[in-house]
């Protein structure tokens, strides 16, 4: 049986990874850059869960998780923030038009 | 609950970062705009220190000497001595930091956030370096982090700043998703996430050690974001050179050095591997001197020069602890922790004495302009103190023999030889020539400060505080009574590298 719950899980976590990675390389615009932060950190968290399952503390797994949610929640604001920020002093939030710091 | 341990040395700059903030928020009806500015600067600096309090009670208490427990509710802090070598190198930069900067940050916007983010970071730093369970490492990780992208993007009215900021803040992020990662393995493998039970866990044999080897390799990718290992490195000279200068020094000396201790605790619970952490941290580090001295002879920014020349000296203390991973000298993990110090003491030096010239030239002139090498032409005729503590600074960084930075840079070079290993001399070798290359960008910089006609930019300079001087030279003597009497950190670094090697089982 390939279609087990913890496999899917475990395609679930490779997935995302992979999205948001790919989507870390390709993306341009500052908010869909904190987007792509999030597909990664929600990556994680699937993660914890299932090795807290592996390894039979699932307690330990979720509370973990729970926690990074909460950490990363604040990390995607400050990000949001300062993208409202680029866009009132740049005019846009294209990535390459706002790297001017070179060398 | 004790204040008077180490937890109080955590919690005192956590509770008053708020009360800190709170002050600054008084409305005008209460007080006058220069009151409160005034208010907010002295309760930070009373802050901290009396967070020296406690420090004082837990050097006497433990005296370097093993490990300690101590717990705020279900929180476990370890304290031994790399946390407390780090909670000292932490606290005094921030102190001198929190001082220079009563001038320096005056009447900016947000001063009181400043104060509070500046607060939370030092708290947080010295919680990170005590964590005794591999998650709570990430979350103090992280919670630091957050509050250094606040404070690099501080001057938000810049474009630049906040392209720094916002680079940073990328770039940090992903790393930490990486160490999650290696997280998620190292408790799917270990089934706990207490760093002592990990080590016990994953030496049995039920274990699958290519699993952990990629988890030591997500470890070292996520938190070689920090370090700024050099693939790593971009968000480096930008953060550092755009930041406020008293955060700039608090970056350079002591954040980057505090992500390689959460890097050295992350890798030190999977057992086995120290060779291979040894050889990798000597590869990154020799790779981070070169590029770093490489990158720093180019630049026209005086700040970015020094936050070029953080990359090669973050690499001279990887060759340190890889030569006493790989080879089990103890003395390359002491000369490390040294030049830990002594950069702290120097870069922050640096990045203080570039403030107090930038203070006197520009902010007191109402332009936040960057420094330019040029404009240094002639400051010591204007600026003696900070010419001279800046100079002092440059040599130092640079390694020329009297001075603190040299005799680190010599531990490590003697640890190096004492290995016997043909291919660590080679770099031991590498090392020598790559300091002197470094006074290639260190020296003209003293040169043109006192051989030189003044700028029309220096003579327009306004004159410096006492507040601004006194963390000048204050440090500026630490670079020389160090250079004179190394034998004096010994105490302190002795016990770190003893817990270094103990932690890698060594």
């Amino acid at each position: 049986m390939i279609f087990t719950p913890l496999n899917i899980i475990l395609f679930g976590v490779v997935g995302l990874l992979g999205v948001g990675l790919y989507g870390l390389l390709i993306t341009r615009n500052l908010i869909k850059v904190v987007m792509v932060l999030q597909i990664l950190i929600k990556a994680v968290i699937l993660a914890l869960v299932l090795a807290g399952k592996l390894s039979g503390h699932l307690g330990l797994g979720q509370s973990t998780a729970a926690t990074v949610i909460v950490a990363d929640t604040i990390v995607a604001v400050v990000g949001l923030a300062l993208a409202v920020q680029v866009r009132r002093r740049f005019g846009t939030l294209d990535v390459p038009r706002i790297s001017t710091l070179r060398g | 609950m004790e204040l008077l341990n180490f937890t109080g040395l955590i919690i005192i700059p956590l509770v008053s970062s708020p009360v800190v903030y709170l002050a600054g928020r008084l409305g005008t009806r209460e007080i006058t705009l220069r009151g409160r500015s005034y208010l907010v600067r002295v309760a930070a600096f009373l802050a901290l220190l009396a967070a020296w309090v406690p420090f004082a009670a837990s050097v006497r208490t433990l005296f370097l000497d093993g490990t300690q427990e101590f717990n705020v509710s279900t929180i476990w802090l370890r304290v031994d001595g790399i946390s407390l070598f780090m909670a000292g190198c932490v606290l005094l930069l921030g102190t001198l930091v929190i001082l220079f900067s009563g001038s320096y940050m005056a009447g900016e916007v947000g001063e009181e956030k400043y104060y509070a983010m500046l607060l939370a970071m030092i708290g947080l730093m010295i919680g990170l370096v005590a964590a005794g369970d591999l998650f709570n490492l990430w979350v103090w990780f992280e919670a630091m982090a957050i509050s250094s992208y606040l404070l690099v993007a501080f001057y938000r009215e810049q474009s630049a700043s906040l392209e720094a900021g916002m680079k940073y803040l990328v770039q940090s992020a992903a790393g930490s998703v990486l160490v999650l990662m290696g997280i998620a393995i190292v408790l799917a493998q270990a089934g706990t996430l207490d760093m002592a039970q990990i080590t016990e866990a994953v030496s049995g044999s039920a274990v699958n050690r290519l699993a952990l080897l990629g988890a030591g390799a997500l470890f070292m990718i996520g938190f070689g974001v920090k370090v700024a290992l050099v693939p790593l490195h971009t968000w480096l000279p930008d953060a550092h050179s755009q930041a406020p200068s008293g955060i700039s020094a608090m970056l350079s000396g002591a954040v980057i050095e505090i992500g390689l201790i959460a890097m050295l605790r992350a890798l030190a619970t999977l057992t086995g591997f120290a060779l291979s952490w040894g050889i990798l941290l000597m590869g990154f580090g020799a790779l981070n001197i070169l590029y770093g001295n490489l990158l720093a002879l180019r630049q026209t920014f005086v700040k970015r020069l020094l936050a070029y020349s953080s990359l090669s000296h973050v690499g001279y203390i990887l060759l340190g602890l890889g030569i006493a991973l790989s080879a089990g000298i103890e003395l390359g993990a002491q000369g490390a922790f040294f030049h830990v110090f002594n950069h702290m003491l120097m870069k922050g030096l640096a990045f203080l004495a570039v403030g107090a010239l930038m203070y006197g030239m520009f902010l007191q002139n109402g332009s936040h302009r960057a420094l330019k090498i040029e404009h240094l032409a002639g400051a010591a005729q204007k600026y003696p103190l900070a010419a001279l503590a800046f100079s002092l600074a440059l040599l130092g960084l640079g390694g020329l023999p009297p001075l603190a930075g040299f005799m680190s840079k010599w531990q490590i070079f003697v640890a190096g030889f004492q290995t016997q290993n043909a291919w660590i001399i080679v770099l031991m070798i590498f090392m020598a020539l790559n300091s002197v290359l470094s006074l290639g960008y260190y020296a003209p910089l003293v040169n043109l400060m006192y051989r030189r006609e003044a700028s029309p930019k220096v003579a327009a300079g306004k004159p410096l505080t006492w507040t601004i001087a006194l963390p000048l030279i204050v440090m500026s003597l630490g670079v020389i009574v160090l250079g004179f009497f190394p034998g004096l950190m010994d105490w302190f670094t002795v016990a770190a590298g003893r817990q270094f090697m103990q932690m890698f089982g060594k």
